[in-house]
């Protein structure tokens, strides 16, 4: 991930880059072309606990199954600038939302944390996954029984806090999250993810 | 149940192999991450030396499966699982990701018995001149050699085939029918399968069933070679160059490294390019100007059609392309009319449907692709608008087809020649329409129809 990107990272045409003086203030340049970016549909959640990015469609999808399933680390770049512009500012404390780490050696990488890595938005590990089960392979009833699947790791203080994850679907994950921050005492837990699915 | 036991089978005594495990892993390279084998099982093979360990990423980096080096294509980032920085390459990540803790087997253990009776259940119906070629191809690869054979579209290439692998086939030789396109392996696979009753022939693109059948004769996608090494006797490469996958550098080493080293390589295309005609110089060539039914090539005529774009985003068809569908529709004829891009293809499809509801649209990531070409070779349908997906391997009878914006970079010199060689197909039907609508004349289109004349005059010299 150290070389610059001169063809668009999803659909490899080459990336037309006018250079101006504003390029050298840019902290990102431009990794994808205007036409796959603009395949991505922003999202209109207007929920003050939960904000999304972006809404779930067939590119959307197309990008998880490479970034997820493919393991393309790299894509982790893909929504940089758009996730550093959403939580540059941010002033309560994020917290990632953990796998397993079994499951995070058969990936050999988190795409949440990659996310942010990706995006230099620094977040503070202090959740730790207790079940190798992942929610997607799940019904939605199972998914709304499921006993809690995280613990929290470190202290957690009286403070505000923001839990990160790349998909909201049903909102067990983020649920689940948020109750072991609040019971472990929190003052507040807001979500935010990259899509709504 | 064996008898004699062989030297080799002696080595291993006390350990019986699995013969889906031999089958399987015999002339493949493939991840050990992801085999259909349960892991146990596996270990034991690895243990005993008989399936060999390699990384997939090589110092460079390489990636041993696609022999990618372009070093844009390799990512290096913090692997959780090493606890270290590792790499892999996206060349061909589509296929499942390799990574430089990714390894890669390769079958070190005793080779499959193999059968060495394989029957060709086909009625020779060559011309004379397929017959010519079939003997100097089947001669060719008996002598090792590698073979070119320039046939146009519509000569009966498949067929010429047969002889040759027949024969190598029952000196109980791998062999291996390479293309650039999925559908052509489709189209291909039952073909073989019924010609070779008595033969396993495995038909592998992306998505295809896995089998751990071991396959003397096996018809692949081009990319579907990565997963092979030193596999293959002898390897035939149908229709070579074909765009927009062009016999890439990537691609000729995927074909140098699935076939073992002395083995030949017989090119069979309708557009050769000048690297592939240098081949006469050392290797076999035959050459076939005409079809199988005896009727010239048509010949495309050139027809203007300005700001065609522009018309078709103010939602009107132009004029004489109008005509020309309308003409088709009345007459009951097939028609394919080929757009240089997707965008331009959707702006038109709901202007066609107005002209006649039973009209539609493919390309390449349409999955249903194999249904509507089968409803207009069935005559469900009235016509199809497509991208260059359709360019080649696709017989309709009587089939009308335009070219919209000919003059477009994508409609290379090779891509018009093969998009013209859809027509006149059928020897009830050996001629039609080919019209290359155009907004201004390209020295590729000039090229296409030139080729198609000098073809026709050495098919027919006395025309």
């Amino acid at each position: 991930m150290l070389k610059e990107v001169h063809n668009c990272l999803l659909c490899q045409k080459p990336l037309q880059t006018q250079v101006s003086w504003l390029t050298f203030f840019e902290r990102f340049p431009p990794i994808i072309c205007a036409d796959c970016e603009g395949k991505f549909e922003l999202s209109a959640d207007t929920d003050p606990d939960h904000r999304s990015l972006y809404q779930y469609n067939e590119p959307m999808k197309d990008f998880l199954h490479r970034y997820k399933f493919l393991y393309d680390v790299v894509l982790a770049k893909v929504f940089q600038r758009k996730l550093h512009d959403l939580l540059k500012n941010e002033k309560r404390i994020i917290v990632a939302v953990p796998m397993h780490p079994e499951k995070l050696l058969e990936r050999t990488f988190s795409p949440v944390e990659e996310l942010l890595n990706a995006a230099k938005i620094s977040y503070t590990p202090l959740l730790e996954k207790t079940t190798t089960d992942t929610q997607s392979k799940k019904t939605r009833e199972e998914r709304l029984n499921t006993p809690q699947l995280f613990r929290t790791a470190g202290e957690v203080k009286a403070a505000h806090y923001v839990v990160f994850d790349d998909i909201y679907t049903t909102g067990t994950t983020i649920e689940h999250a948020k109750r072991a921050l609040l019971e472990a005492g929190a003052k507040s837990v807001a979500s935010v993810t990259l899509i709504r699915g | 149940m064996r008898t004699k036991k062989s030297s080799s089978f002696q080595k291993y005594k006390g350990f019986l192999l699995e013969p889906s495990i031999q089958n399987f892993f015999t002339g493949r390279i493939w991840a050990r991450e992801t085999t259909p084998f349960p892991k146990e099982k596996i270990d034991i093979y690895i243990k005993r030396g008989l399936l060999k360990i390699k990384p997939a990423i090589g110092e460079g980096p390489v990636c041993h499966r696609c022999l990618n080096k372009e070093k844009k294509q390799f990512i290096f980032y913090h692997c959780a699982r090493c606890q270290k920085v590792c790499t892999y390459c996206r060349y061909c990540i589509q296929m499942g990701r390799m990574s430089s803790c990714t390894e890669l087997l390769t079958w070190n253990g005793p080779l499959p018995k193999l059968n060495s009776y394989h029957s060709l259940v086909w009625k020779s119906r060559f011309t004379p001149l397929q017959e010519k070629v079939s003997i100097e191809l089947t001669e060719s690869i008996k002598q090792g050699r590698s073979h070119l054979v320039s046939a146009v579209c519509g000569a009966g290439k498949t067929e010429i085939l047969f002889t040759a692998i027949h024969d190598a086939l029952n000196e109980k030789k791998r062999v291996c029918v390479a293309t650039p396109r999925t559908d052509v392996v489709l189209e291909l696979a039952p073909r073989f399968a019924e010609v070779f009753p008595q033969t396993t022939v495995q038909a592998l693109y992306g998505g295809a069933p896995q089998s751990c059948m071991y396959a003397p004769l096996i018809i692949a996608t081009t990319h579907q070679l990565y997963r092979f090494e030193q596999a293959f006797d002898i390897m035939i490469v149908d229709e070579a160059d074909a765009f927009p996958y062009t016999y890439d550098a990537s691609l000729q080493q995927a074909v140098q490294k699935a076939k073992k080293e002395q083995a030949p390589i017989a090119f069979v295309t309708a557009t050769p390019t000048s690297e592939l005609l240098e081949l006469k110089k050392t290797g076999g060539y035959s050459f076939i100007p005409s079809r199988y039914h005896g009727h010239p090539l048509p010949v495309p005529r050139f027809s203007s059609l300005w700001g065609y774009d522009k018309s078709i985003k103010k939602k009107r068809i132009p004029k004489k392309l109008k005509e020309w569908t309308e003409k088709r529709i009345a007459e009951n004829e097939p028609f394919l009319i080929f757009f240089p891009t997707i965008e331009l293809m959707q702006q038109a499809i709901p202007l066609f449907r107005q002209l006649d509801s039973k009209i539609e649209a493919v390309h390449a990531e349409d999955s249903d692709r194999k249904e509507k070409v089968l409803h207009l070779r069935n005559r469900e349908i009235k016509g199809l608008l497509t991208t260059t997906i359709l360019e080649r391997g696709i017989t309709i009878k009587n089939v009308q087809v335009a070219v919209v914006g000919a003059e477009s970079k994508i409609f290379t010199a090779s891509a018009l020649i093969q998009i013209s060689g859809r027509v006149g197909r059928n020897k009830d039907f050996p001629a039609g329409d080919i019209v290359f609508f155009h907004h201004g004349m390209t020295v590729e289109m000039d090229m296409a129809q030139e080729e198609i004349k000098r073809l026709n005059k050495e098919g027919f010299p006395s025309a």
